[in-house]
């Protein structure tokens, strides 16, 4: 019966929504029984279906009525009307003048909580344009609502552009979408700005005359309103400082980047006035009984339900208010952090600067800020340096290359600075994307990692035949210096780094299984980080080469014998580093061997794979690299083979020889000049592990079915080993 | 005409019966890549054409369009495109096909 009802209904309304093509050839026939009678007469499980549709295309198809997938749905569930700005403004829902202190308060946090749920990645359309003042400015009578109104509407413009152009965004982190709304481009930045600050000094006068003065009786309703003032006024004051420190950085000028630094600083300070203001504001009406969301007066979250893209996140979760205050507290502090990187000027600097940042998994509007600041242009680094010159000054920093040092016969020579030049500029593009790369959010960073290796395998392939070449050069003219792998030892470093970085991320990001711990961390300790202190240990001897040279050449000159100075070495540090690493990966190999002894490691049933296909699935993006070359998984169990000791360790021995690596990493680390707090967190993984290990290898709990657990919280590479 | 729908709904409805499940199919894929008009539980009524059904009723239509009830605010005529959407057949209220996508060629 309902059924039928619904049906003469929808005759009656048809006309309505239908448009003009269907409603002439509108002579729909009612096949309901038929249809469902004949569908009945098919088997369980078979589809009917054409020839050129098949189960594959039925996947796709969007599944009506689903709440996660159909966006119409919601709209359709809410008991009241879904009305736009102007709309709202005639029927007298919504006022654009006369807005009492407390709405405004209200609608303002409500908005900063719009513009963080859309920073967080969620589309414009549902959260700040659910603000029905933002959809029209010029219709708002009151100059607060319209400053701010404007003003939002400009950081949102300014932040979803500096996001575009840095590119380091996916779909998940951030939606660009403006929905044809206009992000007020009528206006200039200035004059937002200029409004703002009209409005803020207007409420300042507001807050200086409700001010208690001494000896006076205070009126309520007075301190009441000095209270809703200086709320409103830090508000205000907020937006204009956000949105100038945003302009500041759309400049070119590296000065610019100092100047948001201290309007940040000064933003900052108005967030604790912020916090305890947030009860003057209107709250939401809650009628969430039907699954609807609150309603905030001047608010409407389903008014752009309907431009929403068949498949879309489908209802964006508002954060709420006291969230709202520490995030911008976070987003603030990130964004000063960014405005440091304008102190470093040496390339390896910058990259560990952008891993540093990258470490803390910012979002995606400080992310971007730092790489458009970093490459302003193509071409300009941090608005001033050429890319050109800093990778020069970065491969004398770090193996003195003969070519680049001016007291060298290849400084000047054409053909030698033919050479390097076009292998700086060579350089130039892989570094960049590897810069950006850093910039991209954690997960997606190792499979661009994975594929940037070709780029750099390349350029290692080039840098070997340019250090032919110039050796060969320098022969002729200077038969009693070298330049062998220089280059070639500086684009090594940079490939294993990425490697490095690779393998170790996977650990983070939770992808390898626990019989996968031992490959991982042996191709680590006995392979990479190897090479890599290989490699920083022939840049070393390079640069005490060439600074013998030097010495050489300013003792002839001066004659007086020069004291000899101890200096640490530049490298030095790191090389302490990759030592610690590389006993702590070989430690972590060595557990992970001798409990897998004493069968404390569950094996999957390899079914459909086998442990050489996951392991070569690992490594693969090793293979498009030829130094250091690949090792293939026949290779590693050759290497890694027990048996080859006579007697073979037992687990005992294994436990030890962990317990020891770890006692080593532990001597490295406390011998560390101003330990930085990486070195903090390795040492409280290694100290429990060296305990843990000896445990063990006495015998402790070796009857223990359970499984040992690995906590990766106070390291997140290394876990410390717990046995239950 | 609701009364005409209704009579012949029953008449073939009647026919299937008679002739058994083959025929049954035949109507069905008759009707394959015709427009479809599908009224849902929550109201609205989807267009687009018909591609795929199982024994439950299930429909998928490709490029549909969404259509509110007349009664909403927002049924300006707009409507809002879906492409591929399947219907689950508890949520199909009324199936409604053109009229001469039903006078195609009956096989016999």
């Amino acid at each position: 019966m309902v059924m039928k009802s619904s049906v003469e209904e929808d005759e009656a309304g048809w006309g309505l929504g239908i448009p003009e093509k269907m409603k002439n050839n509108a002579n729909w026939v009612d096949i309901t029984q038929d249809f469902r009678g004949a569908c009945k007469e098919l088997n369980l499980g078979e589809l009917l279906h054409d020839k050129l549709f098949g189960l594959f295309e039925a996947m796709s198809a969007i599944e009506m009525m689903d709440p996660k997938m159909d966006a119409g749905m919601i709209g359709n569930q809410v008991n009241r009307k879904v009305l736009n700005f102007q709309q709202a403004v005639k029927d007298g829902v919504i006022r654009v003048r006369d807005l009492s202190l407390p709405e405004l308060i209200g609608i303002m946090d409500t908005c900063f909580c719009c513009l963080i749920t859309w920073l967080e990645g969620h589309s414009l359309a549902q959260t700040v344009f659910t603000c029905l003042y933002v959809h029209n400015p010029d219709l708002i009578e009151d100059p607060a609502m319209k400053a701010f109104a404007l003003g939002i509407l400009k950081i949102c413009d300014i932040a979803r552009e500096k996001v575009n152009k840095a590119a380091v965004f996916e779909e998940e982190d951030f939606q660009a979408m403006t929905y044809g709304f206009k992000m007020a481009n009528n206006v200039t930045d200035l004059r937002v700005t200029g409004m703002l600050k009209d409005v803020e000094d207007d409420l300042q006068r507001r807050v200086k005359s409700t001010r208690s003065r001494q000896g006076e009786q205070r009126d309520p309703v007075v301190e009441m309103e000095h209270q809703q003032c200086l709320a409103l006024f830090s508000r205000i004051r907020f937006t204009r400082l956000l949105l100038t420190a945003l302009i500041a950085f759309t400049k070119k000028e590296t000065s610019s980047v100092s100047e948001a630094q201290k309007l940040m600083t000064q933003t900052a300070d108005l967030l604790p006035a912020i916090h305890s203001t947030l009860h003057h504001g209107v709250q939401a009406q809650n009628d969430t009984s039907k699954g609807d969301h609150p309603i905030m007066m001047g608010f409407e979250p389903l008014v752009n339900q309907r431009l929403l893209p068949p498949t879309f996140p489908r209802y964006a979760k508002i954060i709420r208010r006291e969230e709202m205050v520490c995030y911008f507290s976070k987003l603030i502090d990130r964004i000063k952090t960014v405005c440091e990187v304008i102190n470093t000027t040496h390339l390896h600097g910058i990259l560990d600067f952008f891993c540093e940042f990258s470490e803390q998994s910012p979002c995606v509007l400080s992310r971007s800020l730092l790489q458009t600041t970093f490459l302003m242009d193509s071409k300009k680094v941090l608005g001033s340096h050429l890319m050109h010159d800093m990778i020069k000054d970065a491969l004398r920093g770090f193996v003195s290359p003969p070519v680049l040092s001016p007291k060298c016969c290849l400084y000047n020579n054409h053909q030698a600075k033919d050479y390097i030049d076009s292998f700086i500029t060579h350089c130039s593009r892989p570094f960049c994307s590897l810069i950006q790369i850093h910039g991209h959010n954690r997960a997606r960073q190792r499979d661009k990692l994975g594929h940037i290796l070709e780029e750099f395998a390349t350029l290692q392939d080039e840098a070997e035949k340019v250090d032919a070449a110039l050796h060969s050069l320098l022969l002729k003219l200077e038969p009693q210096r070298q330049h062998l792998a220089c280059l070639g030892t500086w684009v090594l470093y940079h490939s294993l780094r990425i490697m490095i970085h690779y393998l170790l991320s996977g650990f983070e990001l939770e992808l390898y299984s626990m019989h996968e711990y031992y490959y991982i961390y042996w191709y680590l300790s006995e392979f990479l980080y190897a090479w890599l202190m290989s490699t920083l240990s022939r840049a070393d001897s390079s640069q005490m080469a060439e600074e013998r040279i030097t010495e050489e050449l300013q003792r002839r000159g001066s004659s007086k014998k020069t004291k000899k100075k101890k200096k640490t070495r530049p490298l030095s540090r790191e090389i302490t580093m990759s030592q610690a690493y590389q006993n702590m990966c070989a430690g972590m190999y060595k557990t992970m061997i001798a409990l897998d002894m004493d069968g404390k490691v569950r094996k999957p049933q390899f079914e459909l794979d086998s442990e050489q296909v996951r392991y070569e699935h690992r490594f693969a993006p090793f293979n498009s690299v030829v130094t250091p070359p690949p090792v293939h998984y026949i290779q590693f169990k050759e290497m890694s083979d027990l048996k080859k000791y006579t007697p073979p360790p037992q687990s005992a021995d294994l436990y030890l020889a962990a317990s020891k690596h770890f006692q080593q990493a532990k001597l490295i680390l406390e011998n560390v000049p101003s330990p930085d707090p990486e070195v903090n967190r390795i040492l409280k993984v290694a100290k429990p592990n060296i305990v843990v290990m000896k445990l063990l290898a006495g015998g402790h709990k070796k009857e223990t079915k359970v499984l040992p657990q690995f906590d990766f919280s106070a390291h997140k590479y290394f876990p410390v080993v717990k046995i239950i | 005409m609701a009364a005409m729908n209704e009579e012949n709904g029953t008449a073939v409805y009647n026919a299937v019966e008679a002739s058994g499940p083959s025929l049954a199919r035949q109507k069905l894929e008759n009707l394959l890549n015709k427009s479809m008009r599908i009224r849902m539980t929550d109201g609205r009524t989807l267009v687009g054409l018909f591609l795929c059904t199982d024994r439950d009723c299930n429909v998928i239509l490709g490029s549909a369009q969404e259509f509110l009830k007349s009664t909403d605010s927002f049924s300006q005529g707009e409507p809002r495109v879906l492409g591929l959407a399947m219907i689950p057949g508890h949520h199909v209220v009324s199936i409604e096909v053109e009229s001469d996508s039903l006078l195609s060629p009956r096989v016999i």
